[in-house]
Order: structure tokens, then C-alpha cells, then sequence
């Protein structure tokens, strides 16, 4: 028997591979003439097969109850249609637009009004424009007297210029 | 019309996961809630032994599902549908793996190993104790939390080639395929991942018969 026989690396994989019964049955073969033959090979697949044996302890984890429902849950929501209406921030965007209305509504109707009822309360300075003329004259108007003396003035041809010889 | 035949044509349909899955694909919710309910735990106890953390844990099964689900319209049945899932799941573990790494190398840039980090400090604490005293026997808990440290010496790689193989009994072509390895290169994983073990857990070989 070849106690300290040294394994390669390569025997070291085929011996993981022959535990996991995952090698060919020639090489398989070729494991259990080495495990015949070598000590060391014998304790190296006893230790690896505990090692394997240990990893048993290893708790199996439970997912939380409600994970399938969370999970589900996530998933319709992000497959869900776009909405305008179900967005977070279109309440307010709706809020801003109705005051904004309602301000371009108070605007527009004030100077409507004022459009409107401008001309039911006279203007002076207007009043005054208008009647400048008269008012530069109203010395002249004054010396006159009465309307009925400068229509007798006309017709009797004071104003007429002499013609010229 | 190739693509066709040849799913037609896969040994895959007669996997009823797969039924499922085509059923989910058509719009049957009741369909996909099955396969969440069948894979809940499964998944759970794989990301758990990952992260050490339950709350993470459900986050990434989550994400697994969310995942498939957005990908069920164009899902074809060429592989059976655990193999599907847990190479989601390995993708999910590495990137995971990638941005706790990330995230502890800015808040830790001088810290302690992942390793040692990842275990929960009283399970670190009891760990420690059993390591003082490996003949003694030890209680489930105390042997837990030593096969535990154990398993957080593993790289990612190696640590779910093991959990894979201990807790779904994948052979080594579903891991594999699983993973996206070839089958020599799961054969050298767990051929590495049992010789760590190994070197940790002789102390308390006796505790696990």
C-alpha cells in the first residue's frame, strides 16, 4: 500500500467530482484503484465527504409570508399603464392651474370692466381737449355777446376783405 | 419559423416550470405567482448564505423576479427554467457582490476583509468561541456560525457553486450552465471551495457526523 502517495491537483478535482458522483466510469475507476492503493488519497475523501456532511447545518431560509404578495404587488405596479390623473403630483398640478385661472379670469373681467365703463364717467381732461378751442377764444367770444350779433355781422359784410383794384 | 421549430422541438416544454413561464409569457399572473411561490425560499436561502442578511436577501430574490417578469415577452424555452433563474440570480449575486465591494472600499479604505465584515457579530462572536475550543462539543447554533465563517472564506464564485450543489442539487452541467462556466471550470471551483472548507472545518469534523 502507497501511504504518502502525494495527490496532484488534478486528482484533488477528479476526487471532489467522484464524491459528487459526477466523474466518468473510467475515471471513477481510476478514483477507486488510488482510494485502494493510498492511504492518504482514502483520508482525503473521508475528510472531503465530512466537509460536504458539515455544510448540512447550513440553515434553509424561509422567505418573509407576505413576500410573494409584496412581490406580486411590485410587479403590477411597475407594469401599470401610465395615469395621468394617479400621479402624486397631479393634484397639485390641477390646484395651481385652477388658481392660475381663476387669476387670468379676475384679470381679464377687471379690465373689461374697465373698458367697459370708462366712457359712463366723463373724463375732464377729455372735456377740456375738446373744448380748447373755444376756450382759447372766449375773450373774443365774450366781447361778442350773443350768436344772433355775429350772424347780423356776416350777412352785412363786415368781415368780407375790400378786393383789391 | 426555424426559431419556432426548434422551440417546439425543445425536451424543455415538457418542463412544467416551463409551462408556467409560457403561460406567464401569455399574460397568466396566476401562472407567474406559482413560480414566485415555488422559488421564494429557494432563492432566499441561496442569496442569504451570500449576504448574511435577510432583508438584502429578499431584495435580490425580488429583483430576480422582477427581472424574469420583464423579460417573460420574449422568453424561449431553450434551457429549463431553474437553469433561467439561477443565471439571473448568479448575474444579480456578481453585481451585488461588485457594488458592497464598491460601497465598502469608500466608507472602509482601511477597514477589516469582506469576510470578516459579512458576518453578523454574534454569529463572529460565537464563531470565535468555538475556534478556542474545537473539541468541545458544540451546540447547533455554535457549529452553524463556524460552517458559516467557513463558507465566507470562499470567493463569490465558489461560494455559490457550493450553495447551488448543496442546496439545489444541480449537477455540475446545470451549474455550469447555470452560471455561464464550462463544466472542468465548476469542477475546479468545487474542487477549491471543498479544500477551504476542509482546511476550516477540520477542527470540527467529528461535530457533523
Amino acid at each position: 500500500m502507497e501511504k504518502s502517495v502525494r495527490l496532484s491537483a488534478e486528482q484533488r478535482d477528479d476526487l471532489v467530482a467522484y464524491l459528487d458522483g459526477e466523474l466518468p466510469d473510467e475515471q471513477a475507476r481510476t478514483i477507486d484503484q488510488i482510494i485502494a492503493r493510498s492511504e492518504v488519497a482514502r483520508h482525503e475523501v473521508e475528510a472531503l465527504a465530512r466537509t460536504f456532511e458539515l455544510l448540512d447545518v447550513l440553515p434553509t431560509i424561509r422567505a418573509s409570508d407576505d413576500f410573494a404578495t409584496r412581490t406580486l404587488t411590485s410587479l403590477k405596479v411597475m407594469e401599470a399603464p401610465f395615469v395621468l390623473t394617479d400621479q402624486w403630483w397631479f393634484r397639485y398640478l390641477v390646484r395651481t392651474a385652477t388658481i392660475c385661472c381663476w387669476i387670468v379670469a379676475l384679470g381679464g373681467s377687471a379690465w373689461l370692466g374697465f373698458e367697459i365703463t370708462r366712457d359712463w364717467i366723463p373724463d375732464r381732461n377729455e372735456e377740456i381737449l375738446r373744448d380748447l378751442p373755444i376756450i382759447e377764444n372766449l375773450n373774443k367770444y365774450r366781447d361778442a355777446g350773443d350768436i344772433e350779433f355775429l350772424r347780423q355781422l356776416k350777412f352785412s359784410g363786415v368781415f368780407e376783405e375790400p378786393q383789391e383794384k | 419559423m426555424n426559431t419556432v421549430a426548434n422551440v417546439e422541438d425543445s425536451g424543455y416544454l415538457h418542463d412544467p416550470e416551463v409551462q408556467l413561464m409560457l403561460r406567464a409569457k401569455k399574460g397568466d399572473d396566476d401562472a407567474f405567482s406559482k413560480l414566485v411561490v415555488a422559488y421564494q425560499d429557494r432563492l432566499t436561502t441561496i442569496f442569504f448564505h451570500m449576504t448574511q442578511n435577510q432583508e438584502a436577501a429578499e431584495d435580490l430574490v425580488q429583483e430576480v423576479f422582477m427581472r424574469i417578469y420583464r423579460a417573460r415577452h420574449g422568453y424561449q424555452p431553450n434551457a429549463k427554467f431553474s437553469t433561467w433563474l439561477f443565471r439571473i440570480a448568479n448575474n444579480l449575486a456578481i453585481n451585488a457582490h461588485h457594488s458592497k465591494v464598491r460601497r465598502k472600499e469608500i466608507a472602509l479604505p482601511t477597514g477589516e476583509s469582506s469576510s470578516q465584515n459579512s458576518i453578523h457579530p454574534d454569529d463572529r462572536l460565537l464563531a470565535e468561541k468555538s475556534a478556542m475550543t474545537p473539541t468541545r462539543q458544540l451546540d447547533k447554533r455554535e457549529l452553524q456560525a463556524v460552517v458559516q465563517q467557513a463558507m465566507d472564506q470562499l470567493n463569490e464564485r465558489q461560494r455559490l457553486t457550493v450553495l447551488l450543489h448543496r442546496f439545489e442539487g444541480m449537477s455540475y452541467q446545470e451549474i455550469s450552465d447555470a452560471m455561464e462556466l464550462s463544466v472542468p471550470a465548476v469542477k475546479s471551483l468545487l474542487s477549491r471551495a471543498r479544500d477551504t472548507l476542509r482546511q476550516a472545518l477540520e477542527p470540527y469534523m467529528q461535530m457533523g457526523k
